[in-house]
């Protein structure tokens, strides 16, 4: 790709940008209305409160559409660098979300997320490691998936793949494999959520213990309890999310360092230059607005001024998850298959189940906040 | 990955992309506060909640300060106790968050309300206070 300056670089952005834009719009200000009012089988709202399909989940299929449909396949090069600020969209929800938060609440339920994500974590990545072992699968791609299912689809896969020499298809396949298990879980875990009538706590919770990707979290949380406030699924789901986003370079080197104990030529890694390399800053970011939102410089609860804000974050997420949409490929996770994708599966769903039982078991329906 | 293609950010690195973050959520959040605070010239108080107006306690005109109780609306409170739902039907005030003068007040006593739909209290904020 030739240098095109920063002036070229922000122009190319546009065209795609304008189309996430375009779509959210679109969506918000027409379909999700119209939805609410559509009469299906004798019901008003049938499609938003059966079926949870609010203007998040519809961002997300219509980024599918677009990619797999429209597209045929490939976002095309003039919608390409746009559709590449998805991810800078949702970490800058996320980051915004710290506002729905003081630090004692934080407080409250961080000694319970930390526990179960930690649990969670690296209970996947050592059952992926022995899955892995019993099905003679490729180490590269064992330690891949590892990371892929215990910590997080996409960041953690990427991270550490060159670590653990996986080639670009077991990377892909990895990611395939992970999101594929999102997209299901995301449409599933409402209505499961809601048929156990679970609490916005424990709901929260589960989402954020067994689904592994920030803007699936975000969209299933949002699809259960469309309302950005504390005390929502999407306030406790966030927490358990960030959690989960820092365990990312710690996870990382754990599986490094396996994946080199059991090579000939081992490689030195270790866990200071990981964190120095892998922390997701981002994440200070969120700790940053859970301060100011601390000292009331946000606002006050209920006022128009924090209405405001989190309609903003509202619109933020929208547009990363219409990207979020359109960077999954059907093609790539029907590909998906083999070891890999026997792996996930089983490593995926064990986790998503145990996490609902461990959830009604453990976990009250009163939330902390 | 040296394949630029295959990066999912535009930014050099994953680490530039989170300092982006961090630097586009503090602009909104300035831009927000900036708004709210100097430019926005009167805020239209919404119900947070559907419900009924029980009672108003300001009138058009009036001086108010942070924390005066504006409005009263009688709202089905749902809340988990011992894992069960309970409902029950609470009369719950709400306040200025800022100081001001009320513009215009719709609504009387006894008058539905769906959240977030009309303003009840219509109020100018003090420049600088965030309402």
């Amino acid at each position: 790709m030739e240098d095109k300056g920063l002036f070229g670089k922000i122009l190319a952005i546009v065209p795609g940008l304008a189309v996430m834009i375009g779509t959210l719009y679109v969506l918000r200000v027409y379909v999700e209305p119209w939805m609410k009012d559509a009469v299906v089988f004798g019901r008003k709202g049938w499609l938003v409160q059966v079926l949870s399909l609010n203007y998040i989940l519809l961002s997300i299929l219509t980024g599918m559409f677009y990619r797999n449909i429209l597209f045929g396949g490939k976002i095309p090069a003039w919608a390409e660098e746009g559709f590449r600020t998805t991810r800078l969209f949702i970490k800058t929800g996320v980051i915004m979300l710290g506002s729905l938060y003081t630090f004692d609440k934080l407080l409250k339920v961080g000694g319970i997320a930390i526990t179960l994500i930690v649990a969670f974590v690296f209970g996947t990545a050592i059952f992926i490691l022995w899955l892995g072992k019993r099905l003679d699968a490729d180490r590269s791609v064992t330690a891949t998936m590892a990371a892929a299912c215990g910590v997080c689809g996409v960041s953690a896969a990427v991270a550490t793949a060159p670590g653990v020499r996986a080639k670009p298809v077991d990377l892909a396949l990895s990611i395939a494999t992970i999101l594929g298990f999102g997209i299901m879980t995301m449409f599933v875990s409402p209505f499961v959520g809601k048929m156990l009538a679970l609490s916005d706590y424990q709901f929260g919770a589960w989402v954020g213990t067994g689904i592994l990707n920030s803007g699936q979290v975000l969209a299933t949380c949002l699809a259960f309890n469309p309302n950005f406030a504390p005390g929502t699924a999407v306030a406790y789901g966030e927490i358990w999310n960030v959690v989960r986003v820092i365990c990312i370079p710690f996870v990382v080197f754990f599986i490094t360092a396996w994946y080199w104990k059991g090579e000939a030529d081992a490689e030195h890694v270790s866990l200071g230059s990981i964190l120095a390399s892998k922390f997701p800053i981002f994440v200070l970011g969120f700790v940053g607005m859970t301060a100011l939102s601390s000292l009331h410089i946000l606002g006050a609860e209920g006022s128009e001024t924090l209405h405001l804000m989190r309609d903003v974050m509202a619109w933020v997420f929208g547009v990363g998850l219409v990207g979020l949409g359109a960077y999954i490929d059907v093609r790539e996770i029907r590909a998906a298959g083999g070891k890999p994708l026997r792996i996930g599966l089983i490593a995926g769903a064990t986790k998503y189940v145990l996490a609902l039982i461990i959830i009604l078991a453990f976990i009250p329906k009163e939330g902390a906040f | 990955m040296s394949d630029k293609k295959k990066s999912l950010t535009v930014f050099r690195s994953d680490r530039h992309e989170d300092v982006a973050a961090i630097i586009a959520s503090a602009l909104i959040v300035v831009v927000v506060l900036t708004y709210m605070a100097f430019i926005v010239p009167s805020v239209g108080i919404k119900a947070p909640q559907d419900g009924k107006l029980v009672e108003i306690f300001v009138a058009e005109g009036a001086e108010v300060k942070k924390g005066d109780p504006l409005y009263s609306l009688e709202v089905v409170k749902k809340k988990w106790v011992n894992n069960v739902m309970e409902e029950k039907v609470a009369v719950e005030s709400f306040t200025a968050k800022a100081n001001g003068k009320v513009l215009k007040v719709s609504g009387k006593p006894g008058d539905a309300v769906k959240k977030g739909k009309q303003a009840i209290v219509v109020m100018e904020h003090e420049k600088g206070t965030l309402p």
